[in-house]
């Protein structure tokens, strides 16, 4: 059967474009809070990021003020971190998935404008009000469900392990951590190595997605070609956007790992939502070949294993010299 | 989670919409003390959709049908899920029934209202007359409108649909619900509305925050969803963790075990590339520690873990190749060898007396896999026929699996023992090869 949807009005602006967020520009930061603390994740990455140079000034966990983990200050509230500490360049939030959007507010309100959610599955409305919310004051999402973010012996943020990465001149984006390493021991064993790794995370709705990551890497002077890892097609849409309308001079790769694999599937429009709802035998269209096709189109390269990302970003860095 | 239709109306009651007169009960004898007067819905309280066509909806005329009509209901599962809660409403005559609904679109970011004109059962003309406005803004009234005129609503009923919409709305925002849905909204000759039937759920992750928890009394199935639902995000203390992934794959001959949800991704898709489907998966997941003297815990505790994986593994009948991506320590990565070639070892005295162990030693090469699975067989028959029955242990007379562990940064691994059962790399690309190849040649 087909459905009429020419009735269907979309919104004048998509967030989702990458023009709004591109003014939020990632600059490596000094001064490190984490809120939540006091949650086990959090401590761990604390005590790691500390011993490998990260300078972790203080934690936030409401009713722990005062007291410290692993020799980090901890206060009750991010102003009082200010106050007491001096400006703060980036706050990592580890708190429960319902508390994400009071801390990440409250972090934008005592004037920091870099912020890595790692908590995932955030109530999606609440991601929503954070996306605007960062919008409105230039602030840097990475996130919900992000692991963070690494330059290779320079600078540490999260729970990646360092060790699985070289210096290079590969800047990998990510939607999840372990597809990292995958790709980056091929790179390292290739001897190419790694400019920046990004983990954007796997939610629904995420603060900076593939395609802001990859604008950003596509400035950066020390990358000279950018690897994008995606689970799921619809992730690989916004790249498909981004390079539509601005172009870019480094060689991509897409690699999306599980397309395969029997994921549960993830509806993302109104319709389809409801429509399975209603009925679960209502068959959903397809339309992965078609975004898969329509990025080699592009000229974007797709990779079908870790082991040919290397193979495709030598080809093309040997071509463009 | 997903609220019972009771539960949905009692939310839909707290905002003013409309609903009928009811009761809710748990025994069918309760039935006599309904002061709404007959005739009466009888409705089974499931999750399941489509249970009028199933039986679990009655209409009845007296206080006897009534209490045959719910003790029938009772005892009706749908599939499978036996209701806690029958609900017993007065009957509402209709002369056209609407259909309404919110939910979160995610491509969009933002709620959108869906409404058809072409409510009720018949889903296909529902939604092919399927109507959307997104809000994308802050909520006012008109986007209600716009809807209810796009559904072809006029007169009265665009205002009086609109009151219905924007407090579906403030439900869907203040109690951090994914969908919310009124089918049938009844509309009488009066051109009065009343909401029949209600869907909602609610965010998983918001749940914490949600005081309505508190008053809506959940059926044994909702919380345990719910806490299935929930569990992969609390903050567990406990340092190793293993669960079932939701794949299996009857005929597979190969199990895998992984220590994320995305290397499992990865895992599958290579072998999936090459034709072999693996019967399962196993996430066993370590939180990371730098305390020493934690870590030494840790590896007894991963130790015991993938033994317990192992012994399930051992109840599916088909699994030929177990194969492990683990991304850990060195120190994890040498308990798992330690762990695996002891259990092959263990099985393997078990199974027979130690000269025939050397029988079993066969080289570790594709060709040798099937000499490998016929002289395991052979060996199983042999115990039977040489040790007394006392001794044998049941789970250890089908043929041992092939292991391929795919352990990144082995570290010093050279005093561990090896066995002809396990091959050891670090490449992943070289195990799945050499996982497939065994797969193959089984």
């Amino acid at each position: 059967m087909f459905f009429d949807l020419s009735s269907f009005v979309p919104p004048p602006v998509n967030p989702s474009l990458p023009e709004s967020s591109l003014s939020m520009n990632w600059f490596p930061p000094n001064k490190v809070i984490i809120q939540g603390i006091n949650n086990y994740q959090a401590t761990v990455c604390a005590v790691q990021t500390k011993a490998y140079g990260t300078d972790i000034i203080a934690g936030v966990s409401p009713g722990h003020g005062g007291t410290t983990v692993e020799d980090i200050p901890v206060f009750d509230l991010v102003e009082q971190v200010q106050t007491a500490m001096g400006k703060v360049d980036i706050s990592l939030i580890f708190v429960d998935s319902f508390q994400v959007l009071d801390a990440a507010q409250e972090a934008i309100a005592a004037g920091i404008r870099q912020i890595i959610i790692f908590t995932p599955r955030v109530p999606p409305q609440d991601t929503i009000a954070l996306i605007k919310c960062a919008q409105e004051t230039n602030t840097l999402i990475l996130g919900p469900g992000s692991h963070g973010i690494v330059i290779p012996q320079q600078v540490w943020l999260g729970n990646l392990q360092p060790q699985f990465y070289q210096p290079g001149i590969v800047g990998l984006i990510s939607s999840s951590r372990h597809l990292g390493y995958e790709v980056a021991a091929e790179l390292n064993a290739a001897q190419i190595g790694q400019s920046m790794i990004v983990s954007v995370g796997n939610d629904r709705i995420l603060g900076s997605d593939l395609a802001h990551w990859l604008a950003t890497l596509n400035e950066d002077p020390n990358t000279k070609a950018i690897v994008a890892i995606g689970q799921r097609v619809n992730q690989i849409k916004s790249i498909i956007a981004y390079s539509k309308n601005h172009g870019y001079d480094k060689p991509i790769v897409v690699y999306l790992a599980g397309l395969k694999a029997p994921q549960a599937k993830v509806y993302r429009d109104a319709f389809t939502i409801i429509s399975n709802h209603l009925s679960a035998s209502i068959p959903v269209v397809n339309r992965d070949r078609q975004t898969v096709t329509e990025l080699r189109k592009i000229g974007i390269k797709t990779a079908k294993k870790p082991s040919e990302i290397p193979l495709i970003i030598q080809k093309a860095l040997a071509s463009s010299f | 989670m997903e609220l019972l239709e009771y539960q949905a109306k009692e939310l839909f009651r707290m905002v003013g919409i409309p609903v009928l007169p009811s009761l809710t009960i748990q025994d069918a004898r309760k039935i006599k003390q309904l002061q709404i007067p007959y005739p009466v819905v009888l409705k089974s309280q499931v999750r399941s959709g489509g249970r009028g066509k199933a039986g679990g909806v009655r209409f009845v005329a007296n206080t006897i049908d009534a209490i045959a009509a719910a003790r029938s209901i009772f005892n009706l599962s749908i599939l499978g899920e036996y209701p806690e809660v029958v609900l017993a409403e007065a009957h509402y005559n209709t002369e056209r029934e609407l259909f309404l609904a919110i939910v979160l679109d995610y491509d969009l970011r933002c709620p959108v209202l869906l409404g058809s004109a072409w409510g009720g059962m018949n889903i296909d003309s529902l939604l092919a007359n399927l109507q959307q406005v997104a809000v994308t803004e802050e909520f006012s009234l008109f986007y209600a409108r716009r809807l209810a005129a796009a559904m072809g609503l006029s007169g009265s009923l665009i205002c009086s649909v609109s009151e219905i919409i924007a407090k579906m709305y403030r439900l869907f925002k203040e109690q951090d619900l994914d969908l919310i849905e009124i089918n049938p909204l009844g509309v009488n000759h009066q051109g009065e509305l009343m909401a029949l039937d209600g869907r909602i759920k609610i965010n998983d992750h918001a749940l914490a925050r949600q005081p309505i928890m508190e008053t809506l009394n959940f059926s044994a199935q909702q919380r345990a969803n719910s806490h299935h639902n929930t569990r992969q995000t609390s903050q567990d203390f406990s340092q190793v963790n293993w669960r079932w992934l939701d794949w299996h794959h009857p005929t597979g001959k190969l199990a895998m075990i992984c220590n994320s949800f995305d290397s499992a991704l990865l895992t599958w898709d290579l072998l999936e590339q090459n034709k072999v489907t693996p019967a399962c998966s196993a996430l066993i997941e370590n939180t990371l520690t730098t305390d020493l003297a934690m870590e030494i815990d840790n590896l007894q505790l991963y130790r015991e873990q993938i033994q317990n994986i192992l012994q399930e593994i051992a109840s599916f009948s088909g699994v030929k190749v177990i194969m492990l991506n683990i991304w850990d320590t060195a120190a994890v990565h040498r308990e798992i060898i330690q762990t695996i070639v002891d259990y092959c070892q263990a099985e393997v005295a078990v199974l027979s007396p130690p000269e025939q162990i050397l029988v079993n030693q066969v080289q570790v090469t594709t060709a040798d896999g099937i000499n490998h699975g016929n002289s395991a067989i052979a060996l199983g028959e042999s115990r039977e026929v040489e040790k007394p029955p006392a001794i044998s242990v049941p789970e250890f007379s089908v043929p041992r699996p092939y292991f391929v562990l795919r352990l990144v940064n082995q570290g010093d691994i050279d005093d561990l023992p090896s066995s002809p059962q396990v091959y050891l790399s670090s490449s992943l690309e070289e195990s799945v090869k050499q996982a497939i190849a065994m797969v193959k040649s089984s």
